[in-house]
């Protein structure tokens, strides 16, 4: 294939406007998107709540200033306040720019776009379109390229950097309609894959393919992981699926209830109750399974959200997708029956470490999206910020990468290189005297992390975590794909995305045992306090040998002075 | 509230998935794979079918990713019927099952076939590039960014259910036009033609509805509602093709066009009978020998499945006939007006 400009490896919101807005800086510029799913599909057609933006239109009185606080606050102070500056201050002009292209969102009387309120803000400042916002933004984007005729390589796979010394020559990828293993070569190279809390699998609400595969790749080339302890998790997921019953099913009145009938938030938050925030909330949850009251079933141990004394009418009316979603995907009316819930991984603020334009350590080498970590959400991520961060960081890194283009000309990836990692990947297939089914592991490594690198975590469980993470490893290298056929081979990209999540998840597990303190999403009961004067830092994540070497990064501060975080 | 806290006791059942095979590489042919495992109460098909790659056999191919019925990847047929194996309770199928216990799942039709359920999803994105089928802001790409326009929300509602389309092509799949001929534009896009077409943003109407006139275009939908009593999201999608029809013989006049000849067959059935009779129609309007060449074989189907509307003596004149053909005459007298007044420029 002829030398890229810049390739793109994503197609979600990230990745999309980054390659808008690289055409736009340079129209003659030779630009791909890579995807391993149809971009229209992509994970950020989940988010439903909005993002955030100070454009005072709901409340007149609000500021980007008062946008920022929220947002380093809501961090537990470990976001970087000039990077939190860049993504408030550029956010009324994306999301007005976001409008200009043809975006839809649900209006106000005086016409301009509304805004809600959402956790942790002090201003309505959410922009929305109904609850599908996520998706339309997608569909807008992915409508924008095509106009624009930027190149898709759809269901592409993406397996690894080429590298040229320490710089990056491109990308190899699968084309997984063929199985035919491809080189990118290129002058600059973006990620955009997402995120990686689909690592704890059933006990995740992400799509299945957000396995962190763009920082299992930059690892893998020698590029420092940032942040990667943090995952944040959602109180009310369902139990087979993991999937979001939304806060709207509490803030309606509904119960959480234990297997001994009580209501057990009176334990935990006795004012607030079902409604305490949703930190505390997953925590309380998480205790009482812990302490055995919880419900046994074959999918694991959970609670019941009980919306029965709702009526069916109000919940009809009100609730009708919880209403919908609890039956097409747990078989269960909740107007006849409790809903099974358990808390549910849904989204992770560490990712590849980069600087405010997206660079990485590595020359030509950009990350943006929740697979980047700037970082703007810290230790813990304010609902409508994700959005807003995939779009400003993915304009910059598009622009960034559209600048440097031009410069520099890698040396051609090679045949034998391409040979070498289609045989790599075809090692899997071989038949093997003592084999590992990939679902066990998969279903293994969702459990462990789980158990002992999940909401709660103490240095003896986390130990465990990580010898059962390297056993899982020590087994994958037997890991055999059933499915001998080159086209279509989902058997193949399965176990490929499986061995991105070890990879990943070995760094999770090492940072939450370093990390010996309580920070936002990150609770150690045995260090239940922030500890500001030895963990006001970042961590980051180098391979070398095979194992992640730790290092730190002091957080950028700016004008405000640390905190204790309470609501 | 007592018995919140009783346990789920699931009831279980053996359940066999009959599902449709091929892989290009070594099959001549597609065939059908019986899968029978035990289930438990409140299992979608997609998670069956998850149990089945992962326990019994490894090398069945669908698509999925989200699991949430949000991405529109895992659109299948499953008896029969094109939809979402994720939001699809494997319960609820076993009670419309033609053979007791079996459930039957195929790939989309009216896509090339890639693999076992897998097909080829490119054909319809071009159809988006061809119809445009994004906005073209007035806006100069230079000023975005710096102020919104400010759109009703009313405006929006015009288009709001059209954007919870998630192109998941189920209509597709079942759209009786694609069946005789794969060109035709595609209800999904003709819906997403319609939602940037009321959108007082964009710039291209014109151009837009243009091409959704032309051949294999709006004009060559059959009305039979399909697409609609299929889609996942619930989406009028009849609404935007009327929608489209009705704009295009504002905007252009159509006479010269078969598309023309349609419209006029069905607006003097409406005014006969208050009611489409929809077997007639398309005789009238493409002739004799291309309704025997394209239809037929499908019609002779569409029977046998009692699909088809009924032959044109037993359609009774709807009730209130009288009254609805009043309206009728002047609305169709604005479009004459109208008309006239376009062609006469
Ligand atoms: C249920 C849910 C609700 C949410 N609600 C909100 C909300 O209300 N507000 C908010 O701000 N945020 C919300 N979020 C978070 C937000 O949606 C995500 O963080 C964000 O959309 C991520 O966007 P992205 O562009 O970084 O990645 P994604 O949209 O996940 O896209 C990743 C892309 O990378 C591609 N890719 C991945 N791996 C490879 C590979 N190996 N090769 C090739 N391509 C690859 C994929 O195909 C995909 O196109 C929510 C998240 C969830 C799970
Ligand atoms: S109504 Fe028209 S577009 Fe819809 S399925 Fe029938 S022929 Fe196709
Ligand atoms: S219109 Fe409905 S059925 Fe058709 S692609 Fe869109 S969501 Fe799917
Ligand atoms: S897997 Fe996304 S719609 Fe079914």
């Amino acid at each position: 294939m002829k030398l890229f400009d810049i390739v793109i490896v994503g197609g979600g919101g990230a990745g999309l406007y980054a390659a808008m807005e690289a055409m736009k800086a340079n129209p003659a510029l030779n630009i791909a998107v890579l995807s391993k799913i149809y971009p229209n599909r992509s994970h950020t057609s989940a988010a439903q709540g909005g993002a955030n933006a100070a454009l005072a239109n709901s409340a007149k009185d609000d500021t980007v200033e008062m946008h920022i606080f929220d947002t380093i606050k809501g961090s537990d102070y470990l976001a970087d306040q000039d990077a939190v500056e860049v993504l408030c201050s550029e956010a009324p002009k994306i999301i007005r720019e976001l409008e200009n292209m043809g975006t839809p969102w649900s209006r106000l009387d005086d016409k301009t776009i509304a805004q809600r309120p959402f956790g942790g803000a002090g201003r309505p400042r959410c922009c929305y379109c109904a609850d599908k916002t996520g998706h339309t933004i997608l569909q807008t984007l992915y409508e924008q390229c095509l106009r624009k005729g930027v190149q898709f390589f759809n269901e592409y796979f993406a397996l690894d950097l080429s590298l040229d010394g320490s710089r990056s020559k491109g990308i190899i990828a699968m084309n997984i309609k063929t199985g035919k293993v491809e080189a990118f070569p290129a002058r600059t190279v973006i990620f955009a894959t997402g995120g990686y809390a689909k690592m704890y699998w059933n006990r995740s609400s992400n799509a299945a393919g957000n396995t962190g595969d763009g920082q299992a790749i930059a690892y893998r080339a020698g590029i420092p992981l940032k942040d990667m302890e943090f995952v944040q998790f959602h109180p009310t997921g369902l139990r087979k699926s993991g999937l979001l019953v939304t806060e709207g099913a509490r803030g309606e009145g509904g119960y959480l209830v234990n297997a001994l009938g009580e209501r057990f938030m009176s334990r935990y938050a006795p004012e607030k109750m079902e409604l305490g925030p949703r930190d505390l909330v997953s925590r309380s949850l998480e205790t009482e399974i812990l302490e055995g009251r919880g419900f046994d079933s074959p999918a694991g141990k959970y609670l019941h959200l009980d919306l029965r004394h709702l009526g069916a009418d109000l919940i009809k009316s009100r609730l009708p997708q919880i209403r919908e979603m609890c039956m097409y995907f747990e078989g269960v009316d909740p107007i006849d029956e409790p809903i099974p819930v358990r808390p549910t991984a849904h989204y992770s603020m560490g990712g590849i470490d980069t600087d405010n334009f997206g660079r990485t350590v590595m020359e030509g080498v950009y990350a943006a999206g929740e697979c980047g970590c700037v970082s703007v959400h810290g230790a813990n991520r304010l609902g409508g910020n994700s959005l807003l961060d995939i779009l400003v960081f993915g304009r910059i890194a598009g622009r960034a990468a559209a600048e440097e283009a031009g410069g520099f000309n890698p040396s051609p990836i090679l045949d034998n290189e391409v040979a070498d990692k289609d045989q790599e990947i075809r090692s899997f297939m071989r038949s093997k005297g003592h084999y590992e089914r990939y679902g066990t592991l998969r279903e293994e490594l969702g459990q462990t992390l789980g158990m002992n690198v999940g909401i709660y975590r103490e240095s003896s469980k986390i130990h465990r975590g990580i010898e059962e993470i390297a056993a899982l490893k020590e087994r994958f290298s037997h890991v055999r794909v059933f499915d001998t056929g080159d086209v279509y081979n989902t058997n193949l990209v399965q176990v490929l995305e499986l061995r991105n999540m070890l990879d990943l998840a070995e760094t999770v597990a090492a940072g939450a045992l370093v990390r010996e303190e309580s920070r936002g999403s990150h609770t150690r009961t045995d260090y239940p306090t922030r500890d500001d004067i030895n963990w006001h830092r970042h961590t980051t994540y180098t391979l070398m040998n095979g194992k992640p070497v730790l290092g730190f990064k002091p957080v950028s501060m700016g004008r405000y002075e640390l905190q204790e975080r309470t609501y | 509230m007592t018995d919140s806290s009783k346990q789920h006791i699931e009831e279980k059942r053996d359940v066999t998935f009959r599902v449709h095979r091929f892989n290009p590489q070594v099959d001549s042919k597609p065939y059908f794979d019986d899968y029978t495992i035990k289930l438990e109460k409140g299992i979608t098909v997609l998670r069956a079918l998850n149990y089945i790659k992962e326990h019994v056999d490894a090398s069945l191919t669908f698509r999925a990713f989200c699991q949430a019925g949000i991405c529109g990847s895992c659109a299948m047929r499953i008896n029969n019927m094109s939809k979402l194996a994720c939001t699809t309770q494997v319960w609820d199928e076993l009670e419309r099952t033609r053979e007791p216990n079996v459930i039957r799942v195929e790939p989309l039709r009216n896509l090339p076939l890639i693999k076992d359920l897998v097909v080829e999803m490119d054909p319809l994105v071009g159809k988006m590039q061809q119809f445009s089928n994004w906005v073209d802001s007035k806006m100069p790409e230079e000023q975005w960014g710096r102020k919104e326009f400010l759109v009703s929300e009313e405006e929006f509602r015009k288009y709001d259910k059209a954007t919870d389309c998630i192109l998941c092509a189920s209509c597709v799949s079942e759209c009786t036009i694609l069946r005789a001929n794969r060109d035709y534009v595609s209800p999904a896009v003709l819906l997403k033609s319609y939602r940037m077409n009321v959108d007082s943003r964009d710039a291209s109407h014109e151009q837009r509805l243009a091409g959704l006139v032309g051949d294999h275009g709006v004009w060559d939908c059959t009305h039979c509602y399909r697409c609609q009593e299929t889609c996942v999201k619930h989406i009028p999608i009849m609404d935007a093709i009327h929608g489209i029809r009705e704009d295009a013989i504002e905007r252009r006049g159509v006479k010269d066009t078969s598309g023309a000849r349609h419209a006029e067959a069905f607006m003097t059935d409406i005014g006969k009978k208050g009611k489409l009779v929809e077997a007639t129609l398309p005789i009238r309007t493409n002739g004799v020998a291309w309704t025997l060449k394209n239809l037929l074989p499908m019609a002779f189907k569409m029977v046998i499945k009692r699909r088809t509307p009924p032959p044109p003596l037993l359609v009774k004149s709807t009730s209130g006939i009288e009254q609805f053909r009043a309206e009728f005459r002047e609305m169709s007298g604005h479009v004459a007006k109208d008309h006239e007044k376009k062609s006469g420029e």
